[in-house]
């Protein structure tokens, strides 16, 4: 079970919390936040790589979710829910920031134009030492995933990161699952491209 | 507007340039589609101080409308001198942020979160000294209602920042 | 050129998604195709440098904060979002408490949370974030000056030698599709643009200092 924490023995379930979220218990519902924010903040973080603004975002996620909380039927995982919130929360902060012309990314119509259009990120002079090198990679990687679109940093973040299933992507986005294979295709090979002279000198 | 824009950076980078040609010239702004926006607000940094040998002699005054702005500060603040440095009246913009900029040192960014429950804006504000972020603030401003900002401390006075939601006209 | 559904076997096989029958076919095609076998065997050291590089679950800063704003937030939507879930008079009491209890929590000074009772035509800060560590903030509503105070403690002075450069602003353009925002001045003239920078930050360039 990839991207859900489960209730550890002794804990009370998510649906049981929904439900008491649904008569009105506020305190349910700190008792979910406890146990998500954690995962619901990395993927802001992740998506878009400001700490304020993604501790922000994460807020809102969860307070667009009590919102919704009456509407909610139990017919899929809380987690799940809870994550389709954060992308569409995450998604329109994107929109909006494209918008104002902020738009780092550039690839949303270039599925079938990966490697043509694909931009290496910097190559950087190998640190000697192993946690630099670490470092290094880590950077290239944020620099990296910061370049795709929304579409493609979602589904690599939920397939990735959280480890979710095909199905539950297509849930959370929503999408069919031949768009989430196609997806995820171009955002590992646009990944591939812009880190390929780390890939191509190990290898 | 994306012209005017792209001259008015040429222009400035000029400016930074040549200190000999220290106004910038009018620039015409091309006709473009005005945003939508959810209301006007006025911000104007204000220095503070009871050294009157010590004002920096600026001739700024405030619009007929908040021209009670200084002696309302005077309420709240523990100076008797409020001298305006700086004005900016600025419309808030429905999708996007807006810039309220009297100053080049203190200014505020502007985000409309809607019309509040009885009139007013619910607004998200940052609060800027140069390139780092003061504050960051969900408020709800009404009219006749102004958010007084107490700032850092300067000379033998402090800087406070004034916004005030304009009357609807 | 591949076609869409090797492309999707590709990533199915990477992603563990395929079958052990259609897994022992793909595994034939990659041993008798060089290229195929080293673009996955990239892509697989990839996933795992992603999976290293960017964490599932991150602490979340001020995460005290966090929640008690939202438990401040939702409080205050309560009656409007589940009217029928109060089922009890005693959940009267849990608002104010909640809002109290919260509007106690100052992590560190760093945030605070304002539940102000005050006239309907007044302003009102809700809540306060404070980056700086070393910042307070409070805020108040001054009855006498009809105006909503938030008072920043802390702040670094300007230095004294610094001249301030005021602006008059009458009119601003933002051009969107460049994120800047030109100040125009009384005569028409720039004043100002505001840009930003890689990090999201304004940078501010002047073109008319005065003051």
């Amino acid at each position: 079970m990839p991207a859900s924490t489960a209730p550890e023995s002794g804990e009370v379930s998510d649906s049981d919390l929904v439900k008491r979220c649904q008569a009105g218990d506020t305190r349910a519902f700190d008792v979910l936040v406890n146990r998500y924010r954690g995962k619901v903040y990395a993927m802001t973080y992740h998506m878009i790589q400001n700490e304020t603004e993604a501790w922000d975002l994460a807020q809102e996620a969860f307070i667009k979710a009590w919102r919704a909380m009456p509407n909610f039927k139990l017919d899929s995982a809380f987690y799940t829910w809870l994550y389709r919130i954060t992308h569409n929360v995450t998604y329109d902060w994107l929109r909006k920031k494209k918008i104002q012309g902020d738009g780092e990314f550039d690839d949303s119509h270039t599925d079938h134009r990966v490697a043509a259009g694909a931009e290496a990120v910097a190559r950087h002079e190998p640190a000697p030492d192993t946690a630099l090198k670490n470092a290094e990679l880590g950077a290239r990687i944020h620099e990296a995933i910061a370049k795709l679109s929304p579409d493609h940093k979602q589904v690599i973040l939920l397939r990735e990161v959280e480890g979710m299933a095909y199905e539950e992507i297509a849930e959370i986005i929503p999408c069919t699952l031949g768009t989430v294979m196609s997806r995820l295709f171009y955002a590992r090979k646009k990944l591939q491209e812009m880190l390929k002279d780390t890939y191509e000198n190990a290898l | 507007m994306k012209l005017a824009s792209t001259l008015a950076l040429w222009i400035l980078t000029l400016g930074c340039v040549k200190a000999q040609q220290p106004v910038a010239p009018p620039v015409e702004s091309l006709p473009a589609v005005k945003p939508a926006t959810d209301g006007k607000v006025w911000g104007a940094l204000v220095y503070a101080t009871n050294d009157i040998k010590g004002l920096t002699g600026s001739t700024e005054v405030a619009p007929i409308d908040f021209a009670d702005i200084p002696g309302r500060l005077g309420m709240v603040f523990p100076f008797q001198r409020f001298e305006i440095l700086g004005q900016h009246l600025q419309d808030v913009f429905r999708e996007y942020e807006s810039w309220v900029v009297p100053t080049k040192d203190l200014f505020l960014k502007v985000d409309s979160k809607g019309p509040a429950d009885g009139g007013g804006m619910n607004l998200h504000l940052q609060f800027w000294r140069d390139q780092q972020v003061l504050v960051k603030t969900d408020a709800v401003l009404k009219e006749g209602s102004p958010l007084f900002i107490g700032g850092p401390k300067w000379r033998e006075g402090q800087l406070l920042f004034v916004l005030v939601l304009q009357k609807s006209r | 050129m591949k076609t869409p559904s090797e492309d999707h076997d590709l990533i199915r096989f990477l992603d563990g998604e395929m079958s052990d029958a259609e897994r022992a076919s793909f595994e034939a095609r990659m041993a008798a195709d060089p290229m195929l076998n080293s673009e996955v065997t990239m892509m697989q050291r990839m996933s795992a440098d992603l999976r290293t590089h960017l964490p599932a679950e991150m602490p979340v800063p001020y995460a005290d904060f966090f929640n008690s704003q939202i438990q401040v937030r939702i409080a205050q939507e309560e009656p409007v979002t589940l009217p029928a879930a109060r089922s009890s008079w005693l959940d009267w009491l849990r608002i104010p408490t909640l809002i109290t209890a919260a509007a106690a929590v100052a992590i560190g000074g760093f945030m605070i949370l304002q539940k102000q009772n005050q006239p309907a035509n007044n302003s009102v800060v809700h809540s306060i974030y404070v980056p700086n560590p070393a910042v307070q903030a409070r805020s108040f509503h001054s009855a006498e000056a009809q105006a909503t105070v938030l008072i920043l403690d802390g702040v670094e002075a300007m230095p004294a030698d610094r001249k301030i450069v005021g602006f008059h602003v009458e009119r601003t353009e933002s051009d969107q599709e460049v994120a800047t925002t030109t100040l125009f001045g009384e005569s028409g003239q720039i004043l100002a643009v505001v840009a930003k920078d890689a990090r999201n930050q304004p940078r501010l360039l002047s073109a008319n200092p005065r003051g």
